[in-house]
This record gives C-alpha cells, structure tokens and sequence, in this order.
C-alpha cells in the first residue's frame, strides 16, 4: 500500500479535523485495509476512530421510555449481534448482524464499517481492471460475469449493497447521524445510499470526510425479521438479503416495510408493496402479492435471473416471519 | 502380505500426529516462515494482459528504490504473453513494500492482443489462436478409442441415459502459496526452504537455476503447507529465488501471492463431457460412448491430443463396458496452465459416469446401489458397497427422486471412485544409540498426511518401542533419497522401506550385543551393550508390503431448498480401503479433507473468467469459494481393514466419489438434474425451471 500519516482522533470532531481532502476514518479497518493494500484507495492520512468515544458509555445505548435505541458508529457488530435487548426489542437486526462475515471479522468489524464498506463487486475488486465504480469507463458487469449483481440501478453500474445491517435499518426506519462540515446531520438510510443509486462512482451519500456517528434505531414496529440466502452457511457473502418489519395484531399487519439486498446499489424497498401490506392478513398469498410487486421491475442480466426466484421465496418467508 | 507382523503391535492403532503440538503452537516452522541472516522479499511481475506483445520494459525506476537489491527480467524484453499472470520481471528487496514499490516503478509498454478464455468460445472458428506456429489450433486432434460393436449394442440396449456434463477449473490454491527461501552462498553451497511434495526435484530444479552441481544443494522441507499434486518442482518462484539470491549474495523468500496462488500454481482442467451408458434388461452394462473437452490453460490444443498433459480423464470409468467408445480433444485458452491435482482425471470422470449411471437405475427401476453390485467387476468395492449402505441406513432412505415433501427436499447419493497408487524407490537408515534413543532418517516429507508418524509406527513396530521414541528425520535432501509424494505413494513406499531398515538395525544390534531379541522390554539392556558406537543400518522399498489397486464409495444426504436452491450436506458415509492400515487417525483425517475437498469441487469452487479482458475474477477467497468449517456434513469414515494386501495409499481415492454421490443426492432430493459443478444455488433454480428467461450475451 502506499505510505500514509496515522493519526488518532478522541473525538467525532476530531476525527474531522483531521481527515484532510484525502483521509480515510479507521475504525474495524475490515474494508479500509483491504483496499488500501490492493491500491483501490490510497488515503495519506487514516485516522484511527475507534476511540472518539468516551470508553464509559456503552457502544449501545436503550433510551429511557425503550422507544428505541442508540448504536454509536463504533459498536462491533458482534455486540450488536449478542445484545439481548436488540434480540427481544428488533430481534431482525440481531438477526441481521449475526449474518455477517464470520466470528474473527464480527469481533473487529464496526456498525458505520458495514454500513458504509465498498463495492463487493468483482470488477470492482479486480486489482488489473479499473472499471466504472472505480473511475474507467465502462461497467465490465453489465455484459460479463454478473451472477452477483443487481436486478436494479438507477445508473449504468450494476454492484450491489452488500451490507446486511444497511437492509434492516432500512427496514426499521432508521435514522444515521453524519457529522459533515462541524454540523450534525440526521440522515434516513434512504438518504444515506441515494447517492449510489444515481452515481456509478458512489457506494454511498457520504464523501470520505463525513463522519458518520451513530445510528437511531425507532422500535415503533415491534416485529422485525431478517433473512438470507448465500452459497455457503457461513462467511460468504448474501446471494439475496431481505429485511422486513411491522406491527402484527390478530394476524394483521400494519406499518409493513419490506427492504431486498444485494439487488440493487441501495436497500431496495417499493412503497407500493408496503403500501399493499398495510391492514391486510400476513398470509402466504398477502405476502406473494408483496413479493411480486418489489419484484416487478427486476431486470435480469445473463446471469443473475436466479435472483429473482430466490428474492420472491425470501420476501415471504421474512413477511411470514413477523407474524408471532 | 507376508512380510508384515501378524498381528501388528503400534501399526493399524491410532497414534496421534507426534507434530499435532508444533502445528497447533506455531513451533512447527515451514517454508514461509525460514528467515536466514539477511534475507529478502522476492516477489515477481506479473502481465496484467491475457495475450499482449510486449515491447519494452524498463526496469531502471525501479532499480533506483530505496531498499532493491536486484530487479531482473524473467525472459526477452520483447516477448508474447498468452495469459493473465505470466511471469515478467522479479525484484528482491529489504522489505515486503520496497519489492512491491518496485513492481509497481516497472515500466512495460504492451500491445494488447484478442484472447480467448472460455472453452465454448475456444471451440468456434476464427477464435484468437492462443499458440503461434503453423501448428496451433485452440482445438487439439480428438484422441479416440474404440473398443467392441458401440453403436450395435446401443441399438440393441433395454436402456440407453445420455447427459451433457460440465465440470469448473479447480484451482490449487494451498494454504501456504507455493515457493521457497533460497540462500546461494558464494563458495556455490546452497540451502533451499521449499514448501514442496519432492525435496529431490527441487533440490534438481535449483541446482540448475543456481548452475551448481545437485551435491551444492540442500533442499529443507520440514512442514508444508499443503501441494495436492502442484509442488513437484521448484517452479517459478524456486527458480526466480535462486537467480536473485545468486546476484544479491543474499537469500531470497519469493512466495506466490494468494492471487498468484490463484494464476499461476496449477488447477484441473475443465471438462465439457456426453457420457451415453446403456444397458441389457437385466441391468448388464452392454456400451459406453462418450466424449469430452476441456481445458488445461495454454498447454491445450495443437497437438495435445486428450491424454497425459492434456485435459483427459478417465471416462467411461470404474465399469468394464464390454463395448465403449472415448473421444477426447484438449482446449487452448489464454489461462494459466493446468498441473496434477489428487487424483487427475477422476473426480470428473467419477461424477459424470456416476450421473448418468443413476439416470439408467432410474430407466431400469432399479436401485442405485443394486445397480452398481451387478456391474462393478472390483470384489473390495463390492464389499464396500454392502458395508456402506447398512451403515448409511439406505434401504430406509432411499426414495422416488423429488418426493421428499415440503420446499426444502432431502436426497440421497451414492458413487464411486478407484485409485491405482503403490510404492517404490524409497531408502532410509537408521541408528540405535547405547542409551536406546533412536534415529530413522529418510528424504521423503510430509504433506500434512501424517508421513512423520507414520515412520515413527513402522520403527516403533519393529523395535517393540512406541511411536514417540523414535526420533523421526525426514523433509532434507542430506537423508536418503525419497521419490516424491504423489499419486498416493507416500505411505506404500517409506513404510517398507522404514520397516527393511529397522529388520536390518535389529539384527545388527542383535547380532553386536548377543542379545537374541533385543525388542521392546529388552531394549534398554541391549543398547546399553553398545558402548560407544551405535548401530546404524541401512534398508530399502521391497515387494510384499505395499500394493496398488484402492476403492472407495460415498453415501451422501442432501437437503435443498427448492425456493432458495440453497444446498445442505448432512451426512457422508465414506467407505474406502487401504490395506493394512498404518495410522487409522491420520487415514481418517485424510479421508475427512478427501472429502471437504471433493464437497468444494462439487459446490463451491469455480474459476471465473473474464470474456472481454482475459483476466480472472476469483481473485480471493471471498468469490473462490472453499468449504468451509460451517458447511462441513456429519462425515462417518469407515476403512476397511485388509492387512493381506499390505499398506495402500489413501490421498487420491478419498477425494473420488464425493462429487458425484452429491450430485446424484441433489437429483434424488429435486427431481431434476443439475449436470454442471459446481452444482450452485443459481443452477438448482434454473434447472428446476424457476428462473425467467433472461437475455444472453
């Protein structure tokens, strides 16, 4: 990799102060590091952040009324994963969390890590191939090897969002804090990946020198589900993810939002399906009917059809998941 | 066989690995981890083109770096390159990012030229020759072989299966890259730390790199990292070790990268197969006509023909068809060139035989495993058969493919596979010292397959001592000479060769102290007789105590989610034999990585080839896919004990079967047959009709 200044930061303002016009923030390094030795990015400054909160509040805080809960951007995902209030309050995200990577990367990995790393794409990663996303000239994907790739964009590159908890905060409503230019900017995960949607070059709404601080998570819906489908049972990366989340009463759901991963640059989420749920019974054809409205726009390549399919079995089995 | 105790004492009883506690702890140390007095980082440039003409490289920026003592050219400034990965430059510097500073400071001026990199595209005419020369076409001349009235006896067949199979480039990609520490000192001595299958044909390969005579060169491999066939010989980053630690004075690591390990180690070839069996009424195999293609990387096509070299395999196998037909041709492609890998030309052969197989019980209505009693001509894989399908419980599980109820479907598997292995050529010595301690020194090594233990079992057994007094020295090409460790013959060549020397240190020592059975509670007594000189007797490979000839098979339990495609391996009985038994906890555990291998190829494992630029996109574990500790099915091991046919290797066979049991257990959960591996979620969708249409490029 090349040479860079390392600088550690105690605070989130800190943190930007330091980043300079080509830094990169450090926290779990999972993506950073990899990167930076295979020359996809080359930052000259890193700036060490897993210490720019105070070490006496907890990584993962419940609000007062338990109307919801706080996850600073440097809580492991592990922690995430085994906290059982998350378990019992939005057991999808706990569900979500315990999906990614492997034990080793879960312990190291961060929250704004996941939710933030890049294109897992394959052209993207290709150290001989600078593509699209990576400011050549064309997308390799479109019209090569593109089993892992989306069946949406809004833009001419086709690598899909890969991270799982992007799925179910997106799901929960979730609210991301961003520290850009010294001022607080409160963010819906829709607002966090836009960018991507539109922008080949993108992975996210963030330039490397926001910072993004925490994440709110809302429990006004009390039933959550995650699940996905990858080739291997674990340390591999989602074929297709879903998310899902609602209030279930006397078998009826209300408040639904249904979100696909890995199908898109961005959580993939129709309003028309959550629309359609909304006071109907969570049955096996309710939710066939969601899954054939999110769907209905798919645009398969040569080899990501199967997706389809796979998308469509997920959708129900996480919508009838939420039911108690 | 008659030369072997009956019964055995240590052999044939579990003894645990004597380096278990060095592997585990870090002591144990490879050929990664040499780092003698003053050693630099070797590593190598690689072309960024799958076929290009290179023009110029300048190598002056880089040798200006801090920190690079040598920049050197692999070939002519101006040369073809015909894949991705192929060697250019090599540098060796202080440290690991001087050398790849210095890669990147090296400047080469190319002209891209059109390549071809997927077999289908290989085949059309007009596709971009990947030799030059008036001989080179991407398509070899088929290699036939016919045998017997084929088409007569298939017209004249109760059942005739055809299928169209495809198998993935298997890449080697062992877990320590492939390569070697090289230190050439200035008097022409040289010491190598190869990760290698063969102290001695590296110990060749370097010498000749180094232009030294082969007595100049000590080759150490004490622990390695894994070769499946792929560490015979020093290789590139042996012979560019050498070259650079003659020009620094200094010693050289170049490992491969894992990327490297991925372009450039060796793989298995594709395979592209129409396997057509038929059969009597009565189930009498009576035909086979098949034919293959597939691709070794740039050694196929011109005149490779099928065979050795090439991409054949071993179809039709395992049944004797009283009337076949084989037509095999090899592929040219701009990819990495394909080496030996456990068990060459059998897994592919084994799973499309064994596929087509289970589609004629189907044709017949008859059981799978009926089937193959009635046609396998090998009484041990009879036996095995038998044994397998009580242990497996396959009367009970059994069922009319895809009736299983519910989305998610269970499936049964069997298969088969056969090995030829066998030993020879191996030499050893020993030394009884007065205070009883014991020496058995032989050049073999070991590959991870437990050959330490097993000399240390084979003395034990002849001294009457156990395992851990015999102190074992092997891996250096100052001991006696070894072939090398492949075609699983390690076992069957070092154990008769460890027990004829120990016979012959025995009746030294005997014969030296009088003492008439000097073995296991005389011991002592007898060696303190020795005084101050200690026995030390040679001995060699002898006929009688090792054979040939292995069978296996593989029962196996699938659940697929017919909505996710998803695939679960629950259970595999694995039933092989390998005669006298040295070690059953080392032979397990070979069977065991048999398998996980086998499971990979069958599942997971696929190169994957960019169309457009030639270059590969599995560049990393993360999309090269291995079994992992998660995926792992319940696997029950049962070797059949048959010491009369002396010691058996066991690495090839064990990894046989297992591709095609899995594929005839997805078939029997799903009702439909995937005919490509690896069998994918993608592909269990497809084929059982549930992914649109889609458009094709």
């Amino acid at each position: 990799m090349k040479a860079f200044q390392y600088v550690t930061a105690g605070s989130p303002e800190e943190a930007a102060s330091l980043i300079g016009p080509n830094g990169r923030y450090l926290a779990g390094g999972i993506d950073l590091v990899g990167e930076m030795k295979e020359y996809i990015v080359s930052p000259d400054v890193v700036v060490n952040v897993k210490g720019v909160f105070s070490p006496k509040i907890p990584t993962i805080l419940f609000s007062d009324d338990h109307a919801g809960c706080l996850l600073f951007a440097t809580a492991s995902i592990a922690e995430i994963a085994a906290h059982q209030d998350i378990q019992n309050a939005v057991p999808g995200l706990s569900e979500a969390a315990s999906e990614v990577g492997s034990p080793q990367i879960r312990n190291v990995a961060s929250l704004a890590g996941n939710l933030l790393q890049h294109s897992r794409c394959w052209y993207y990663r290709q150290p001989d191939i600078v593509c699209l996303k990576r400011g050549g000239t064309m997308c390799h994907s479109h019209d090569g090897e593109n089993k892992y790739h989306s069946l949406f964009t809004g833009n001419p590159c086709i690598s899909p969002v890969v991270s799982n908890l992007a799925i179910i905060l997106t799901a929960l409503d979730a609210t991301a804090h961003v520290n850009r230019g010294g001022k607080d900017q409160a963010m819906k995960m829709a607002e966090l990946y836009h960018e991507a949607w539109v922008n080949p070059t993108a992975h996210s709404s963030l330039d490397p020198q926001d910072f993004l601080t925490q994440v709110n998570v809302p429990f006004s819906r009390t039933r959550s589900a995650y699940r996905q489908v990858s080739e291997k049972a674990e340390f591999d990366w989602a074929l297709v993810n879903c998310a899902a989340a609602g209030n279930v009463t006397g078998g009826i759901i209300t408040n639904a939002r249904v979100v696909l991963g890995a199908v898109a640059p961005v959580p993939y989420m129709v309003a028309e399906a959550n629309k359609f749920l909304e006071g109907k019974p969570l049955t096996d054809e309710t939710a066939s009917k969601a899954a054939d409205l999110i769907l209905r726009e798919a645009k398969p390549l040569e080899h990501n059809g199967y997706k389809i399919p796979l998308a469509h079995a997920l959708i129900r089995r996480t919508l009838l998941a939420l039911n108690p | 066989m008659a030369g072997w105790p009956n019964p055995t004492q240590v052999m044939g009883k579990p003894t645990t690995r004597l380096d278990g506690v060095a592997k585990v702890t870090g002591a144990a140390k490879y050929a990664y981890d040499a780092q003698p007095e003053g050693w630099l980082y070797g590593m190598i440039l690689y072309a960024k083109w799958a076929a290009a003409k290179v023009t110029k490289i300048d190598i002056s920026k880089a040798q200006a770096l801090p920190g690079v003592k040598a920049v050197i050219l692999t070939g002519g400034e101006q040369r073809t390159v015909r894949y991705y990965g192929q060697e250019l430059a090599a540098v060796a510097a202080t440290t690991k990012q001087a050398c790849l500073d210095a890669l990147r400071a090296i400047e080469v001026e190319a002209q891209p030229l059109p390549c071809v990199v997927k077999e289908e595209d290989a085949m059309k005419p007009g596709s971009p020759p990947v030799s030059d020369g008036p001989n080179a076409s991407n398509v070899s001349q088929p290699d036939v072989k016919e045998d017997g009235q084929v088409d007569q006896a298939i017209a004249g067949a109760a059942a005739v299966a055809e299928l169209h199979l495809s198998t993935g480039t298997q890449l080697h990609h062992s877990l320590e890259t492939h390569g070697s520490t090289v230190s050439v000192q200035s008097n022409g001595q040289v010491t190598a730390w190869s990760s290698t299958q063969g102290v001695f044909s590296v110990r060749d390969g370097i010498a000749g790199a180094a232009g030294v005579p082969q007595s100049n060169v000590e080759v150490i491999c004490d622990y390695m990292g894994g070769g499946f066939g792929s560490k015979f010989g020093a290789g590139v980053p042996g012979g560019l070790a050498t070259h650079l630690s003659k020009i620094t004075g200094l010693p050289v690591k170049m490992m491969f990268t894992r990327l490297e390990e991925g372009l450039n180690a060796g793989n298995r070839p594709s395979s592209r197969q129409r396997i057509k069996l038929a059969a009597d009424a009565k189930g009498k195999l009576v035909a086979a006509d098949v034919e293959n293609f597939g691709s070794p990387g740039i050694s196929g096509g011109g005149q490779t023909a099928g065979g050795g070299g090439g991409a054949g395999i071993a179809i039709p196998y395992l049944y004797g068809f009283p009337a076949h037909r084989s037509q095999q041709s090899s592929i040219a492609l701009n990819t990495g060139g394909s080496c030996a890998f456990r068990a060459p030309g059998h897994p592919p052969a084994s799973f499309s035989t064994e596929s087509v197989m289970d589609e004629l019980a189907l044709k017949l209505n008859m059981d799978p495993v009926d089937f193959r009693l009635l046609n396998d001509g090998f009484n041990v894989r009879q036996r095995e058969y038998q044994v397998g399908r009580d242990k497996f419980g396959w009367a009970a599980k059994y069922k009319k493919p895809g009736s299983s109820p519910g989305p998610v479907k269970s499936g049964v598997g069997v298969a088969g596979g056969g090995w030829g292995g066998g030993g020879g050529g191996t030499k050893a010595e020993a030394q009884i010292n007065s205070d009883g301690t014991v020496e058995v020194r032989c050049g073999t090594q070991d590959l991870g397959t437990g050959a330490r233990t097993v000399v240390a079992i084979v003395a034990a057994e002849a001294f009457g001592l156990r395992p851990d007094q015999i102190k074992v020295r092997i891996g250096d090409t100052n001991l006696p000479p070894s072939g090398g460790s492949g075609g699983s013959s390690t076992t069957p060549s070092i154990s008769p060769a460890i027990w004829d020397t120990c016979q012959n240190a025995l009746a030294a020592l005997q014969q030296q102290t009088g003492v008439a059975d000097a073995r296991g509670a005389n011991w002592l007594d007898a060696c303190k007789k020795l005084g101050v000189n200690p026995v030390t007797a040679q001995g060699q490979w002898r006929e009688g105590f090792s054979s040939g000839g292995a069978g296996g098979v593989n029962f196996v339990e699938v659940k697929v989610d017919t909505e996710t495609g998803y695939i679960r391996v629950t259970k595999v009985v694995a039933v092989h034999d390998c005669g006298l038994i040295v070690n059953p906890l080392t032979t397990t555990s070979q069977v065991n990585g048999g398998i996980l291998m086998g499971m990979s190829y069958a599942l997971y494992e696929d190169r994957v080839m960019d169309r457009l630029t030639g270059l590969l996109l599995t560049t990393n574990f993360d999309t090269y896919k291995l079994t992992n500790i998660a995926d792992c099915p319940d696997i029950e091991v049962i070797l059949i004990d048959m010491p009369e046919r002396g010691v058996i290797g066991i690495g090839e066979p064990s990894t046989i079967p297992i591709a095609g049991a899995i594929a005839n257990a997805v078939a029997n959960a799903i009702g439909v047959r995937v005919t490509s591996l690896p069998i994918t979620p993608a592909k269990v969708l497809a084929a059982l009709g549930k992914v649109p249409n889609t458009p094709s490029a």
